[in-house]
């Protein structure tokens, strides 16, 4: 039995979004998404689940403002802290069980609401490194970056031009709020950020919300003629972020085993040659070349290939064709769900400037970001 | 009235989340290290043949280990520098971060780094406050400087 996806819709796709509340980007996404699918929320669906986290909203017990936006009153919904892709999982298996044929997810974020950002980053550190005031959560990428460097050889180039392929890609998208025209030497030479990165190689924020409708195989007959097929999706966590010190330096061991699963599931022996593109993460510039490899799709080193052009949009295996989360900024939780959304729409032939041509499956890859150790791989086709 | 609302038709609520006042126990195998830092000692567990830095409750096959004093050197494995915070404001010295491992352990100690010319590879040791001033946590170590530097003094 297979399990679809029938319907997708988007809220806000900007720096800031203050005409709305976190709740209207919701119910906006929703309703779209519902839309879309061609459902009546109200009667159709048999489960809601929403991935949020507490203090990204400022509300405690958040999980009671899941069930209105999205039409879940009354009915079984299931929040999950963790990323939005990481609910798509829990809707397979609810449809793969039997239990579910028509599942609503969702996931939101608001940066542009949370005035002490770096402060609610600091509390998901150990207390005991938090005292330590490091001065940048995101330090943690840094010591990620500089032992990649040191584990596969490539350079401060090689990351600095992972950030003009995706930010000048984004320049065709317009849900990419943070696109820009930008060389590689401005880049490199730009104010360091965090050693080895610019503020150019870090991603943004962006206010957005996303809500997928996915569908047991029968169900999806019903409602489209070519609905996207969820053909894989695993998720794990290597270590906690009240544990960085037992972190793998340099990989990322949690993207590796997700997607060791998810192709698995899909029935893939050489990801690369049997997908035609792929949304990954790259929050950070040097993260997209460490999943390519964690994902298996780059054997002979991914600086290597990025530099003759491989994963560019026009190269052999397109990475990122949206422009990634350098240009559509990332968005606590329903930053998977940015990828995933990427992904559906190229595969529906829905995506206008970014369009690529014949693309019949793909890879989405997230993980949740600093200071997590968590990624969520999932494989769609057509 | 548009639906979107116009200029000065906007209504934001501002708050704060009262969350600041939290106590975090560290264990009973916790507070024993706590000791020992406060002594100017760093400590991991042994769990049979391996040895786990920092310490921790219970061992990664989920066994009890022993609470033992580690010396160094230590070993940088990574490292990073901070030159801005989250909001883009530089900060008044960049903070230089690294990971430090025991070359018979497995895990690491995150914690600054004095070094003129960080790099992979190089040996450490780490630097105490007064032993009046150190309290049982991370912070009682200033930073990790260069052993060979430290041979010098």
């Amino acid at each position: 039995m297979r399990t679809a996806i029938v319907g997708i819709g988007w809220s806000g796709f900007r720096p800031s979004v203050p005409e709305l509340s976190f709740t209207e980007m919701m119910y906006e996404a929703a309703v779209r998404a519902y839309e879309d699918a061609g459902v009546d929320a109200r009667r159709d669906v048999d489960v809601f689940v929403s991935c949020q986290e507490d203090f990204w909203e400022g509300i405690a017990i958040n999980d009671e403002f899941a069930p209105d936006p999205v039409g879940g009153v009354m009915r079984p919904t299931v929040t999950v802290a963790g990323d939005g892709l990481q609910c798509v999982g829990q809707a397979y298996m609810m449809i793969r069980s039997g239990l579910a044929e028509l599942v609503a997810v969702e996931a939101h974020g608001k940066p542009s609401d949370v005035k002490t950002l770096q402060e609610i980053y600091e509390l998901a550190l150990d207390p005991q490194l938090r005292a330590l005031k490091p001065g940048n959560p995101f330090f943690l990428a840094g010591l990620d970056a500089v032992a990649y460097m040191r584990r596969s050889g490539a350079r401060r180039e090689h990351f600095a031009l992972v950030a003009v392929k995706n930010r000048r890609r984004g320049l065709r998208n317009p849900r990419a709020s943070h696109a820009a025209s930008i060389e590689l030497k401005a880049v490199l030479n730009a104010r360091p950020a965090i050693y080895p990165l610019t503020r150019h190689e870090i991603a943004g924020f962006t206010d957005a919300a996303i809500s997928v409708v996915m569908a047991s195989e029968q169900k999806a007959r019903e409602l489209r003629s070519e609905p996207i097929w969820l053909e894989g999706i695993w998720w794990s966590t290597e270590v906690g972020s009240g544990s960085v010190e037992w972190h793998e330096w340099g990989s990322m061991p949690s993207a590796r085993l997700a997607a060791k699963e998810a192709y698995r599931q899909a029935g893939l022996k050489d990801p690369r040659r049997q997908t035609d593109f792929a949304e990954v993460e790259d929050r950070f510039s040097f993260m997209e070349l460490l999943f390519l490899e964690e994902l298996g799709m780059a054997p002979e080193g991914a600086h290597k290939l990025l530099e003759s052009g491989y994963f560019d949009a026009e190269g052999s295996y397109p990475v990122n064709p949206s422009g990634g989360s350098l240009s559509l900024g990332t968005s606590f939780e329903a930053t998977g769900l940015m990828r995933l959304l990427e992904a559906v729409l190229q595969l529906r032939g829905e995506a206008g400037g970014v369009q690529l041509r014949g693309a019949e499956r793909a890879v989405v890859a997230s993980w949740r970001g600093v200071p997590s150790y968590t990624s969520a791989v999932a494989v769609l086709g057509r | 009235m548009n639906r979107r609302g116009g200029r000065g038709e906007l209504l934001h609520v501002e708050g704060s989340m009262e969350a600041d006042k939290y106590v975090y126990p560290p264990g009973v195998l916790g507070s024993e290290a706590a000791k020992a830092l406060a002594e100017g000692k760093l400590t991991g567990i042994r769990c049979g043949e391996k040895l786990i830095v920092p310490p921790r409750p219970y061992c990664p096959d989920h066994s009890k280990g022993e609470l033992v004093e580690v010396r160094g050197p230590w070993i940088v494995e990574s490292f990073t520098i901070v030159y801005e915070d989250m909001y883009g404001n530089m900060l008044e010295t960049p903070q230089v971060i690294a990971v430090l491992r025991h070359e018979d352990a497995e895990g690491s100690i995150v914690h600054f780094l004095k070094a003129e010319k960080p790099r992979v590879g190089m040996r450490t040791r780490p630097v105490f406050k007064s032993p009046e001033e150190r309290n049982g946590t991370l912070g009682d170590i200033l930073y990790f400087e260069p052993a060979e530097q430290a041979s010098k003094k």
